[in-house]
Order: structure tokens, then C-alpha cells, then sequence
């Protein structure tokens, strides 16, 4: 997996074996805790993609790419058997791929975000795939031995870390080839401006849909407006 | 007989795997009989025939909040402690889906997790930290998590058949509602402090605040379309960026 001494710019890209073996193992680690076990957040953009950016060396941008796809997925809450975009693998795949082209700059951090976007709903996929295995696993054991259901529990849990290491095998190495790639390409003039505020209305949509889904009420909306202008002071005041 | 605090300890350490074997067809069962167990051991001690039976009771189809089904695992253990019919058990078991399930979302899917980690961005934007930001909310989130998770253990055992009641005095009542408030004002501030931090961003320009505050508006009138503009606006984000920057 050393692609020192290849071509062009992945020449740069310094990914050991070693590297993309601890991806994977934090990887099932981040799947694991999204609901089999012990669900402290690890498995949260804001953690995971700022891990996979501290193991790239770069846990800022890590960071970064994190709250963008904390705030998109905002409308996206687990009740009951909802269908939610997986964070712990994408996000640490996305942090990882950011801080790997060694450039923060928009383009990078866009399809990182996209990357990560999209590698989420794969891992949703993969999640219902999943939910399914057990179903046969622990449903099906009608007159049930105590032993038998603590084994298939432990079995469901083990299937289900094996599944998120392996969405973080299959897409780390490609995600941060590709996020190296934009960073070489010529991304300036009237495209940036126009780019960035694509993805901040992207943004402020999810932000719209996340204070409805989390309860909105009559104020909600001026509540939200009145953040936004606070913030917005601060910036101004701060400089 | 009675279970022991060893017991107690090691359902209760199950309990954070409660959803370890969730599936479509029982759902979260598979999960909670499993951390009752150790329970159910120690009450059936000896007579295997009974304990078999009251485990399949509980493989039966059954969902909740997982911080909240620690308060299932207790309150249906106590029950099976003090001899109650497996009929009025399992009466009860399905009257406690709705109330832990609409609490637990409410509270934590809806309102903690979204304010401890928005709280953590604006941190973050704020004094520059990723690791102060991460640590932060971790260490924030996981009180309130470990907390309600005991909290829920430990009063369904006290409560039995009272869980509805346990539920109405919770010390954490009226929270939801100050979260709702803090979150809706925490999203808003969260938006323009990543804009800010975003590369490229004329955050201060006027067309770009009037399109985010449109934008947040049909998010919040009608979140369906707006989830689905989000996701392509998105995708399309990067190929402009390489389509017109080319």
C-alpha cells in the first residue's frame, strides 16, 4: 500500500500498510459503537473524521470536514428502524482523506465532505444488510438456551465490527488517492465563491431541516436567526 | 431468589450492547434478554425449565430507546423476581415500548447529542482546538449518557410496575425543552461559525447571507425537499468547483 516512488502526485501520498491497518481497526471500533456497543459517540462526525484527520496529521481539517457532516446529518436521527447515513467509518474515511492531500483548501475539503457523504449511505446499506443477518441469528431462536443467545449476541456484535472495517478497507485508500488528485487540479478565480456557497447552502438546508426534526416550535425559526446574527457579531466583533 | 449486586453489575454492563444484535424481526429483544440474563440466572437458580421459558418471553418483539431500556431490563426482572403471570409480564413488557421509546428519542436523538456536539463545533470555531472541541463533547455527552443509563437501571428496579410514574418524575423532566431552545439557537450559530471557518468563504457578503437564510427557511418549512436539495447541492459542490475552476 506504500505509494512512495509511484507516480505523479500520489507519489506524495504516504500510506503504509501499517496506517491503512489502523484505519481499518478504528474503523469496526467507530461501526461497533454507532449502536452495538458501547455507543459514546465515538462513532460521531466530529470525532471520527477529527481521528482519521490525527492520523493523516492533520486533526484540524479532520475536524472541519467532522462539524460539515455533523451539520448535514442533523435532520437524520435514529428513531426506531429510520434508515440514517452511517457516520463512524465515512466520517474517519473523509477526515483521513482531507488531511492525506496535505491541502485544506475548498476543493479537497469538498469531496471529502462529499466523499464522506456518500460513503455514509453506502455504510447505511451495509447496516441494513446487517440487521437482516441478525434477524436469522437471535429471531430464530424460539425456545432459547441462555448460552446460545449470549453467543449469537457476541456473533452479531463481531459481524457487525467486521463489517465497518471492511467499508473503511474498501474506501480509505481510494478516497484519499482522489482527494489528492482535486488538490493538484487548477481550482481558482470565480469558482471558489461560487463552490463554497453551493455547499453552505447545502449546509444551511440541513440546518433548517435539523431544528424541525429536533422539535421545531412556533419560535424555532427566530431562535436559529438569532444564532446565525450572534455568531455573525462575533466574527465581526473578533475581526 | 434475589439477585446480587454482582448480578446487577454485570446486567448492567450489558446493557451498553443493548442494541448489539438489533434485527427487523425482534428488533431490540435479542439485546435485552440477553442483559437480563444475568438476572434471570440468579432468579431462576436451579430450575433451568423456568428460565428457558422466561428468556423466550423476552426474545419476544420489543424496541425502546437503547439508554432506556437499562429501565426495561430491571423493571421486567423485578417483576419475574416476584412471581407476577407471564401473562400480566408480558402485558406490561409491551406497554413500556411507547414511553421508553419516545422519551429516550426526545431527549437524547433529539435534543443532548445534537447540543453537546453543536456546542463542541462552536467551540471548535471559536478557540481553534480540534482536540478541545472532540474531548469536550465526548466528556459532555457521556455524563448525561452514563448517567441516564444508571439512572434508568437502577429506578426500574425500584419502580416495577411504577416505570410510567419513575418516568413523569425523572429529574431530567423539562430539559427537552430548554435543549429544543438551546439547539434551534446552536444550529443557527453553528452555520455561520463553519461558514466562517470554511476556505473561500465571502461569508459577509450580502447575497450569500440572503441565499442561507432562504435556504435555512425551506430546510425548515419543508425538511423532505430540503434533505434532498442538501444531498445534491452536496454532490454538485465539488464538480462545479472542478468544471468552472478548469
Amino acid at each position: 500500500m506504500v505509494s512512495r516512488g509511484c507516480c505523479g502526485p500520489l507519489s506524495e501520498l504516504d500510506v503504509s500498510v501499517g496506517l491503512w491497518a489502523v484505519l481499518v481497526v478504528v474503523g469496526a471500533a467507530l461501526g461497533l459503537d454507532a449502536a452495538s456497543w458501547p455507543q459514546v459517540m465515538i462513532s460521531r462526525p466530529i470525532v471520527a473524521a477529527t481521528i482519521g484527520g490525527a492520523l493523516l496529521g492533520d486533526a484540524s481539517s479532520g475536524f472541519l470536514v467532522g462539524a460539515i457532516l455533523e451539520l448535514l446529518g442533523l435532520g437524520h436521527t435514529p428513531y426506531g428502524a429510520a434508515v440514517y447515513p452511517e457516520t463512524g467509518p465515512a466520517s474517519l474515511v473523509a477526515g483521513a482523506g482531507l488531511a492525506a492531500s496535505g491541502d485544506s483548501g475548498l476543493g479537497p475539503l469538498l469531496l471529502a465532505v462529499a466523499c464522506g457523504w456518500i460513503i455514509g449511505w453506502v455504510g447505511a446499506a451495509t447496516v441494513r444488510l446487517q440487521r437482516r443477518i441478525n434477524g436469522y441469528l437471535v429471531a430464530s431462536l424460539a425456545a432459547a438456551a441462555p448460552y446460545r443467545l449470549e453467543r449469537r449476541h457476541r456473533m452479531a456484535m463481531t459481524i457487525d465490527a467486521l463489517r465497518a472495517g471492511a467499508l473503511t478497507a474498501a474506501f480509505a485508500v481510494p478516497v484519499m488517492i482522489l482527494v489528492k488528485l482535486v488538490s493538484r487540479l487548477p481550482t481558482g478565480g470565480a469558482a471558489l465563491p461560487v463552490a463554497s456557497a453551493v455547499l453552505l447552502v447545502a449546509v444551511a438546508l440541513a440546518g433548517g431541516v435539523g431544528v424541525r426534526v429536533m422539535g421545531g416550535r412556533r419560535t424555532a425559526p427566530l431562535l436559529f436567526g438569532a444564532g446565525g446574527a450572534a455568531a455573525a457579531l462575533l466574527i465581526l466583533l473578533t475581526g | 431468589m434475589e439477585p446480587t449486586r454482582s448480578d446487577r453489575v454485570s446486567s448492567f454492563l450489558r446493557c451498553f450492547a443493548v442494541q448489539g444484535s438489533w434485527n427487523y424481526r425482534t428488533l431490540v429483544a435479542g439485546g435485552l434478554a440477553n442483559a437480563m440474563l444475568p438476572l434471570l440466572r440468579r432468579i431462576y437458580a436451579g430450575d433451568p425449565v423456568r428460565l428457558e421459558a422466561a428468556v423466550s418471553r423476552h426474545l419476544e418483539p420489543f424496541n425502546a430507546h437503547p439508554y432506556l431500556c437499562a429501565m426495561a431490563v430491571t423493571a421486567l426482572a423485578r417483576l419475574e423476581a416476584t412471581e407476577v403471570s407471564p401473562e400480566k409480564i408480558t402485558r406490561f413488557r409491551t406497554a413500556l415500548r411507547a414511553p421508553l421509546g419516545a422519551v429516550g428519542d426526545e431527549l437524547v436523538w433529539a435534543g443532548w447529542r445534537p447540543f453537546c456536539a453543536l456546542l463542541a463545533i462552536v467551540l471548535f470555531a471559536l478557540e481553534g482546538s480540534p482536540w478541545v472541541a472532540t474531548l469536550f463533547f465526548l466528556l459532555l455527552y457521556n455524563v448525561g449518557h452514563v448517567y441516564l443509563r444508571g439512572w434508568a437501571f437502577w429506578r426500574g428496579w425500584s419502580a416495577g410496575f411504577d416505570v410510567g410514574r419513575a418516568l413523569q418524575e425523572a429529574p431530567w423532566n423539562g430539559a427537552t425543552r430548554w435543549l429544543t431552545v438551546l439547539n434551534a439557537f446552536l444550529v443557527g450559530a453553528a452555520v455561520v461559525l463553519v461558514a466562517w471557518r470554511t476556505p473561500g468563504t465571502a461569508l459577509l457578503r450580502w447575497e450569500v447571507v440572503l441565499a442561507l437564510v432562504a435556504a435555512a427557511a425551506v430546510g425548515y418549512v419543508r425538511p423532505g425537499l430540503g434533505e434532498r436539495v442538501a444531498a445534491t447541492l452536496l454532490i454538485a459542490a465539488p464538480v462545479l468547483l472542478l468544471l468552472l475552476g478548469g
